[in-house]
């Protein structure tokens, strides 16, 4: 075996050790870097969102300097060139609409001109594959036409290049894991996607806003169609899921905390249908990465009601020491590290408060360190050097 | 909550086997082959749509 596979390895190790709620050697790194990798290689925004070589070669420098257990293949994960092949409409791109070091931003309809209009419920919930290539489709890509209009040649160019684009993408990203483990003895973290269906109808269907109506107006076709996605974002989420179930599936958790859902809504919409899919991912051995965005605590007797080890819960604004009292003994945790601390505090700030977490959450094992939220490029990089070294310092058992 | 399997189109598919058979009036060879590879090339199809739902 190689240096460099052995290092990997270990890091493997240690990552699904602490995943599984157990003891590693040490405290697991695991930084979710995104725009902050462009910065650090020196490329602007607009080359990394467009550019995904750009991209996958800003990752793998990190990898390469920083002394981490995993990271993302790609955490700038959308690519504009594919975006643009298919012609969607719901991305700010820099360089094109944003400036060249902001990030790509998602755009949300007005209500009245939501992707999804509020009388096509029942044809979601009938047929949810063809809604979205009949109905969906059509409205948020600028080139594709809906059935029985004109074929015309961006029509079939969205297709053609958008389906080719896809390929040439997964394809690299499936080399840049590999680049990771060969050339950086570095963990791809996680595998395949799911989101909760909830956040599908409130993302890129009804909107936040059209989504809210309903919750009051039409309750009962909300719930039909988070029971009516379900079953398709299962199918979803265990196709890119890792073959060998050592890394999870990433669950990007977007309007289910508070202040956007309050606990009864929580309970009533958001829960039943998302705590099915992960339980049925568990059933098959894989772990779900719980990635709660935003402030989830008031939710957590909620997710308690999971199985042991089912997910890894990454804590964003929460009180990751609150979160450890209520779900520790079952969930590993990640997260914690304020994203402001990282942004704008001292290096001796980011090690104290790094000191503190492990000291608090992470005696036992079953932690995992991160920031709270995905690291953009506010994020300093002496601080996150400073995050590096206080595991080592501090998180060896 | 339990499992949907009442829609037209299950998951991973988009023109069901049964669908794309009755196109064929007879098959002289091995049936079961054809129905795999459609259905292996049919789910790249339902890929597509639902990567582009959920990841971009």
């Amino acid at each position: 075996m190689s240096a460099m596979e052995e290092l990997y390895q270990q890091r493997l190790q240690r990552y699904v050790k602490a995943m599984r709620n157990e003891k590693p050697d040490r405290v697991p790194i695991r930084p979710f870097v995104a725009e902050f990798t462009a910065k650090y290689a020196g490329y602007t925004a607009q080359e990394v969102v467009q550019d995904y070589r750009k991209a996958m070669d800003a990752a793998m420098r990190c990898a390469a300097d920083f002394d981490w257990d995993a990271i993302v293949a790609n955490m700038v994960y959308v690519w504009s060139g594919l975006t643009q092949a298919i012609g969607l409409r719901y991305y700010a791109v820099p360089g094109v609409d944003l400036p060249i070091d902001t990030g790509f931003q998602y755009l949300e309809p007005p209500e009245d001109k939501a992707w999804m209009q509020p009388d096509e419920y029942d044809a979601l919930i009938a047929d949810p594959t063809g809604y979205l290539f009949n109905v969906w489709l059509p409205r948020v890509s600028a080139d594709v036409v809906p059935p029985g209009a004109q074929a015309t040649l961006r029509n079939n160019l969205s297709f053609l290049k958008g389906g080719m684009a896809m390929l040439d993408y997964f394809y690299a990203l499936g080399k840049q894991v590999e680049r990771l483990r060969n050339e950086c003895g570095t963990v791809s973290a996680i595998s395949g996607i799911l989101k909760a269906p909830l956040d599908i109808l409130a993302d890129k269907l009804r909107g936040y806003k059209g989504l809210c109506s309903d919750l009051f107006r039409r309750p009962e076709k909300v719930i039909a169609a988070c029971e009516a996605l379900a079953p398709h974002l299962l199918h979803v989420a265990l196709s890119g899921a890792d073959p060998q179930k050592n890394v999870p599936i990433g669950l990007w958790l977007h309007r289910g905390c508070i202040p956007f859902l309050s606990p009864a809504q929580f309970e009533r919409f958001y829960w039943p249908t998302l705590k099915w899919i992960i339980e049925e991912l568990w059933a098959r051995g894989h772990q779900t990465l719980f990635y709660a965005e935003g402030e989830w605590n008031p939710n957590l007797k909620w997710i308690a009601q999971l199985p042991e080890r089912s997910i890894i819960y990454h804590v964003d604004r929460g009180d990751i020491f609150e979160v450890h009292r209520a779900v520790g003994e079952k969930f590993c945790l990640s997260g914690g590290i304020p994203n402001e601390l990282l942004a704008f505090g001292s290096p001796d700030d980011v090690r104290a408060y790094c000191k503190k977490v492990i000291d608090g959450v992470a005696r036992d094992g079953g932690y995992i360190m991160d920031a709270g939220a995905i690291m953009q490029d506010d994020t300093q990089v002496e601080n996150l050097k400073a995050m590096t070294d206080a595991v080592h310092e501090y998180g060896v058992y | 909550m339990e499992k949907q399997t009442s829609q037209s189109r299950p998951p991973g598919t988009c023109i069901p086997w049964e669908e794309k058979r009755k196109e064929f009036p007879q098959i002289q060879g091995n049936e079961e082959l054809i129905k795999q590879i459609w259905e292996e090339v049919d789910a790249l199809g339902y890929m597509y749509i639902w990567q582009v739902l959920l990841s971009f």
